[in-house]
């Protein structure tokens, strides 16, 4: 297998690196067409490449610890399936899955109906390939082996380092970081490394149209597919890692504005706000720079992620530290953004720029300020994750800004966002003004209001908390509202085929009533939260708010061969009732000298009664617990899954301007007159 | 009407731009946060009190004391560099925290914490800590991170053969 690995990875480096001779050849011809050759070497190279992948992972499955990543990775007690996410549970299978990723995203350009076939476009995505490929296999290659010396001395290397060396097996292997092996991480990095590497496309392409000069609205049509599913595979990607950070982690958190966090944050910002002037773009045609720019923005932004969680420069509990790559990956981003910035300085001029607005509070204007809050965003990440750099490299005091930086420089703008949010789907295109919003506005502001009522007589006083349900309830109102306006318009029967032909519509619409809820979850738990630590002996009770939780006895166990299982029993009580039955638990790993807490909630859609098991003693016995009430907290999960499944929708609707669309705009624009017509 | 057009805009765009800066410089002051060593910490004790501090330092395991009742833990901690290079230099970070540990002519600082006492404390573990010095000198930790010697080890596991 190692040899089939070594190969095949270095037949893809080579299939790279040919593909990227012939397009510069075709180049120079002034050949902007990609010939057959080029594409059967893409597709060659994908081949090899997946060959080159699945080795590894039959090594991993197989425990070859002869290999010196599956030594730090697996070990004989975990489960298959573990065995196989463990290729991106370290730094080096990770960035081995991370080149295939940019292989396979090569691979659908040239295949399929809607084909990327132009040579400037190409030569992105090869030298993205050539870049990532050959950085994996020669900086920090997967197949690398371990070698006994004649001294008996282990090395590891990727050929014998000297004479009389033999290819050491080892018995065992480290196994997998526990705290790497739940659910929402086994699949959180696959779907985030899909959403950066899709994002590469849409870079290549927009690169394509600087360099040739053409107009974008060729951009907008071939990468709009693209970019949807970018953007749907990152958002997901995030929402997951949270709920892992939220279920694993165990100190109940979400999101802490931790470096790696705050950059995979940063494109996804970015290209938000791309969806939003793509719209307009294709609407209204204008916004064309502004868009070429965010589609730019979108791809460096991954990059630098990628430099942020790999090159240990930033200092992150997630960043896998320091390592050999960060020098390549940072000299590649600078280029990147060098070849970007002179394009669009060459090219400003004929691109077109048209800005007209009917008023400050158009649907237009409405999405401008979208976009520029979108934009503060993300000066803002990058201003928290560059500072400690600028600040150490001027006065020498290591520095950092934490959390708190973040929540409060973005809680306004991300509290803008939710308000425009709110009322933009009410404003009309082009001719709307504050009347005619007045006029919409108040029946999703009555209910706003109800809801107001409801929540402050159900005993919620936070002024701000308050506010905030003020404002989802209002966007959520104002989503149902207009639903019911278009079902009322064309009559139910015929409202799912118009839900269907308009799902770029309406998925707009559930990705926004996603957003909403995620806004939601964040209220209740950034504002509503609380939370009661204690030690107890059985029999005691802990209260916090209507709760009380009981401890009834701990136990160890030995079930697993890998870990120790610690489980408390408890009861949860509300006004007295027994409602719950809860076991937070530990997993102790004697041999990593490691422990996970695996926590136990009492979840509802009112939210989470969340314990965690901090420490015991069994022969006391004893046990301290964390309590915590979390409202609302689960919204922010479905929010995702509606964010997701919105999303997906939207990307499905053909890329081309096509009858069908252009039908489905009158459809709209009927749907739209009647309130227009009387006012 | 175009001119006064312009002028809008014009204050549009500096009415935001002076509200996001405003929003970052004030963030940036209020809430950064000092990246500091034990020696560092304790030269520089008499300005430092109450300011937000991340400190790094190795856990000296007979100073630990804890009280499951009120969740009151305390420790002393002693120097270790703040630089990789050096670290790297001196042996790597495990070798750095043995010999740290066992080195009486460091400079050390009392801790104190509130919760639940990690299992990874112990001597010789790296306490990575977040928190502010009080008037007494006692740095009182809001956020404790503890990082065990066995991970710094080689890749390949020692008990292999």
């Amino acid at each position: 297998m190692f040899y089939v690995g070594l190969l095949t990875s270095f037949l893809a480096l080579a299939a790279s690196a040919a593909a990227f001779i012939l397009v510069v050849i075709a180049l120079s011809r002034k050949q902007t067409q990609l010939s057959g050759a080029a594409q059967l070497l893409t597709k060659l190279g994908f081949l090899a490449h997946t060959a080159a992948l699945l080795s590894l992972l039959i090594m991993q499955v197989l425990q070859d610890y002869s290999n010196v990543y599956v030594v730090s990775v697996i070990n004989p007690a975990m489960p298959w399936i573990l065995k196989i996410t463990a290729l991106w549970g370290g730094q080096t299978g990770s960035l081995f899955f991370w080149s295939w990723m940019i292989s396979l995203c090569a691979f659908v350009a040239v295949t399929g109906k809607k084909r990327l076939l132009d040579n400037w476009s190409f030569l992105v995505v090869c030298l993205n390939q050539i870049l990532f490929l050959g950085l994996s296999l020669f900086a920090d290659n997967p197949f690398t082996r371990v070698w006994a010396l004649e001294d008996g001395s282990l090395v590891t290397s990727l050929f014998a380092p000297q004479v009389g060396a033999v290819v050491e097996k080892l018995n065992n292997g480290m196994g997998l970081n526990p705290l790497l092996r739940h659910p929402g991480m086994v699949i959180h990095p696959p779907l985030l490394y899909i959403g950066y590497a899709l994002y590469m496309v849409p870079f290549a392409v927009g690169i394509s149209t600087l360099a040739r000069g053409s107009q974008s609205e060729h951009l907008l049509d071939q990468t709009r597919t693209w970019l949807l599913s970018a953007w749907v595979f990152l958002g997901a990607g995030i929402v997951l890692g949270s709920w892992w950070s939220y279920d694993v982690l165990g100190w109940g958190g979400y999101w802490a504005w931790d470096p790696v966090e705050t950059a995979s944050l940063m494109p996804w910002l970015a290209s938000t706000a791309l969806m939003h002037s793509l719209l307009l773009e294709r609407r209204r045609n204008i916004f064309q720079r502004f868009n070429v720019l965010l589609v730019l923005l979108s791809y460096l932004l991954v990059v630098f992620s990628i430099f942020v969680t790999r090159s240990g420069l930033v200092n992150s509990v997630h960043a896998f530290g320091e390592s050999s790559i960060s020098i390549p990956l940072l000299v590649f981003m600078f280029v990147l953004l060098l070849v970007s910035i002179v394009l669009l300085v060459w090219r400003w001029k004929s691109l077109n720029s048209e800005w007209k607005f009917g008023s400050a509070f158009s649907r237009e204007a409405l999405f401008l300020y979208t976009n520029i809050i979108l934009i503060a965003l993300v000066l803002i990440c990058l201003w928290g994750l560059v500072f400690p750099l600028i600040n150490g490299a001027l006065t020498g005091v290591e520095m950092t800004l934490h959390r708190g930086f973040y929540d409060r420089s973005t809680t306004p703008l991300f509290a803008l966002l939710v308000v425009l949010m709110s009322v933009c789907p009410l404003v009309g295109w082009s001719a709307a003004n504050l009347q005619k919003l007045g006029k919409k506005l108040w029946i999703p502001l009555a209910a706003a209001v109800l809801g107001l009522l409801a929540v402050f007589l159900g005993g919620v006083r936070q002024a701000w908390a308050l506010g905030g349900i003020f404002i989802v309830i209002l966007g959520f109102a104002t989503l149902v509202y207009l639903t019911v306006k278009d079902v009322k318009a064309v009559g139910l029967t015929r409202f799912p085929k118009l839900w269907w032909n308009q799902r770029a519509r309406y998925g707009a619409w559930l990705v926004h009533t996603g957003i909403l809820m995620i806004a939601l979850g964040i209220l209740g738990m950034g504002n509503l939260a609380a939370s009661i630590e204690g030690t107890m002996v059985p029999g005691e009770k802990m209260p916090l708010r209507g709760y009380e939780i009981e401890f009834v006895s701990v136990s160890e166990s030995f079930e697993n061969p890998e870990y120790m299982t610690v489980s408390a029993e408890t009861v949860l009580y509300k006004d007295g009732k027994e409602i719950a039955r809860l076991n937070p638990a530990q997993h102790i790993y004697p041999d990593r000298e490691e422990y996970i807490t695996i926590p136990d909630a009492h979840a509802t859609l009112r939210g989470d009664v969340y314990t965690l098991l901090a420490g015991y003693d069994v022969d006391v016995p004893y046990i301290t617990l964390r309590l915590s009430d979390n409202p609302l907290v689960n919204f922010m999960w479905i929010g995702g899954i509606f964010m997701t499944v919105g999303g997906t929708l939207a990307a499905t609707l053909p890329g081309k301007r096509s009858e069908r669309e252009e039908e489905a705009q009158t459809v709209e624009e009927t749907l739209e007159s009647p309130s227009a017509a009387n006012l | 009407m175009k001119n006064k057009k312009n002028v809008k805009l014009i204050i549009g765009v500096v009415v935001i731009a002076a509200a996001l800066l405003y929003l970052v410089i004030s963030s940036t002051l209020s809430q950064s946060q000092y990246f500091m060593t034990v020696e560092e910490l304790k030269v520089g004790q008499a300005e430092l009190v109450g300011k937000n501090i991340r400190m790094s330092g190795v856990v000296l395991g007979d100073t630990i004391s804890y009280d499951p009742q009120t969740l009151d833990l305390s420790f002393e901690v002693a120097q270790i560099p703040g630089d990789h290079e050096l670290i790297k230099e001196m042996g790597g970070m495990s070798v750095v925290l043995a010999q740290a540990a066992h080195d009486p002519t460091l400079p050390k600082i009392l801790v104190h914490y509130n919760g639940p006492r990690p299992d990874l404390l112990k001597d010789e573990a790296q306490a990575i800590m977040t928190g502010a010095l009080d008037e007494s000198g006692v740095f009182q930790v809001s956020e404790l991170l503890l990082k065990c010697p066995s991970k710094y080890e080689a890749e390949l596991p020692a008990q292999s053969k």
